[in-house]
């Protein structure tokens, strides 16, 4: 064999070899719009597997060009590039393309019930927390409420670890004043009570508390039976459901007066610290009386 | 005399390329494994571990020479069974990937990290 055949050869197993690897961090998505936002830039799209990104799912993605989502309407199938960008944490639509608009007006997302609207009572249903014990909502009636709802296994670090670690802020910040601390109350509901039973919740808890137990007394984490959460999410407008071997899911927070009734909600547009300074107005207006009653009802 | 030579040259050619075929298949073959691991790396892992700054209550450690240290960043033995265990149950604020993850991707997760250096 001579070196001009063995160079050829070796420059074959070259090209054969490089064909078996790949690259770069953008990502091709094809899927379903199921509805849009102009005013946050979003679209939501029910997409295939991205391999290598992510797994099929139903997620709302910010679009580079804003005259896209003008453009696209809920039941548009779409071919985009995924970019992502800062290691992970950053990543948005480009290149977004309708491949088929014959779907158009007839797809939505599943429409969220009409939740209740502020100044309305909360509903008092049966939760279950992290030490199996029975909680209602009434049972915080006298303390401000911060209530949101999670699955411990949601891998997505800007949906419910992100919920969950604001909320440890939150909590963190109000040790600090016992008198607003004894005022108010954290409340971080599961969607998924198959897996996440009290002794999960409790495990959970406990990482974001620093393994201080003492902490539940003003931070519960629960659960439901599936037609109470279904119940409790509709009063507050919380839209999740199994796809794949994930829950997609809406963010949702919700302030509840010391009277037990809706005070705000908030949505992707929120900062720990705006959250904690309306729980904390709101704890202000607690009256003496209604401490007392809200504190002898709690644990 | 020179019939029987030329066989020879045949017959190590075809060595040659049966040969090179082989280390392609496996070469390929490695590379799909590892192409898995990475694919379950990117989509599972990198979010949180691979992320600059996130807004979590405590950011979630890198992964690169995961197994060239004695222990994991937990405490526990960097050994292939702890980071299964960790994997499948969560550790801390980290989520579980139970009934996420089959054994297999799981297995393929575990190689690549130990690729990670």
């Amino acid at each position: 064999m001579n070196l001009k055949k063995l160079l050829y050869l070796g420059l074959g197993c070259a090209v054969l070899f490089a064909a078996c690897q790949h690259g770069a961090r953008r990502y091709q998505l094809r899927g379903q719009v199921m509805d849009k936002n102009v005013a946050t830039n979003e679209i939501t799209v029910d997409h295939e597997d991205i391999p290598g990104f992510m797994q099929a799912m139903t997620m709302p993605y910010k679009v580079k060009d804003s005259a896209v989502v003008q453009e696209v309407e809920a039941g548009d199938k779409i071919a985009a590039e995924i970019v992502v960008a800062n290691n992970g944490n950053d990543y948005w639509l480009e290149d977004v393309r309708i491949t088929d608009e014959s779907g158009r007006k007839t797809t939505k997302a599943p429409a969220p019930a009409q939740r209740l609207a502020a100044g309305e009572r909360v509903p008092n249903l049966p939760l279950i927390n992290q030490d199996g014990k029975t909680i209602h909502l009434d049972d915080f009636e006298g303390k401000a409420v911060l209530l949101t709802f999670i699955y411990t296994r949601c891998p997505m670090p800007n949906f419910c670890p992100r919920l969950s670690s604001q909320f440890a802020r939150i909590h963190d910040n109000l040790e600090k004043t016992p008198e607003a601390y004894a005022k108010t109350h954290l409340l971080t509901v599961s969607f998924d009570p198959k897996y996440d039973t009290a002794p999960v919740l409790r495990r959970y808890g406990l990482a974001y508390l620093d393994n201080d137990a003492s902490g539940f007394a003003q931070w519960d984490f629960a659960s439901a039976g599936p037609s109470d959460l279904r119940k409790l999410a509709d009063a507050f407008g919380l839209v999740y459901f199994e796809q794949g071997n994930q829950i997609a899911h809406s963010m949702d927070i919700v302030l509840i007066s010391p009277e037990g009734t809706i005070v705000k909600y908030w949505s992707n547009e929120w900062t720990a610290a705006e959250l904690e300074a309306d729980l904390r107005q709101q704890a202000a207006r607690t009256t003496p009386t209604t401490q007392t009653l809200g504190e002898g009802r709690s644990r | 005399m020179i019939r029987r030579a030329r066989w020879r040259q045949v017959g190590l050619w075809f060595i040659v390329a049966l040969s090179l075929l082989a280390c392609w298949q496996i070469s390929c073959g490695q590379n799909r494994a590892e192409q898995r691991g990475r694919e379950l790396f990117e989509s599972n892992c990198a979010p949180c571990h691979e992320a600059a700054k996130l807004d979590l209550k405590k950011q979630p450690p890198k992964l690169e020479g995961l197994f060239q240290s004695k222990t994991l960043p937990s405490g526990a033995p960097a050994t292939d069974e702890q980071v299964r265990k960790t994997i499948i149950q969560g550790i801390g604020t980290m989520p579980a990937f139970d009934q996420r993850l089959s054994e297999e991707d799981v297995n393929a997760l575990v190689k690549y990290l130990h690729q990670l250096k």
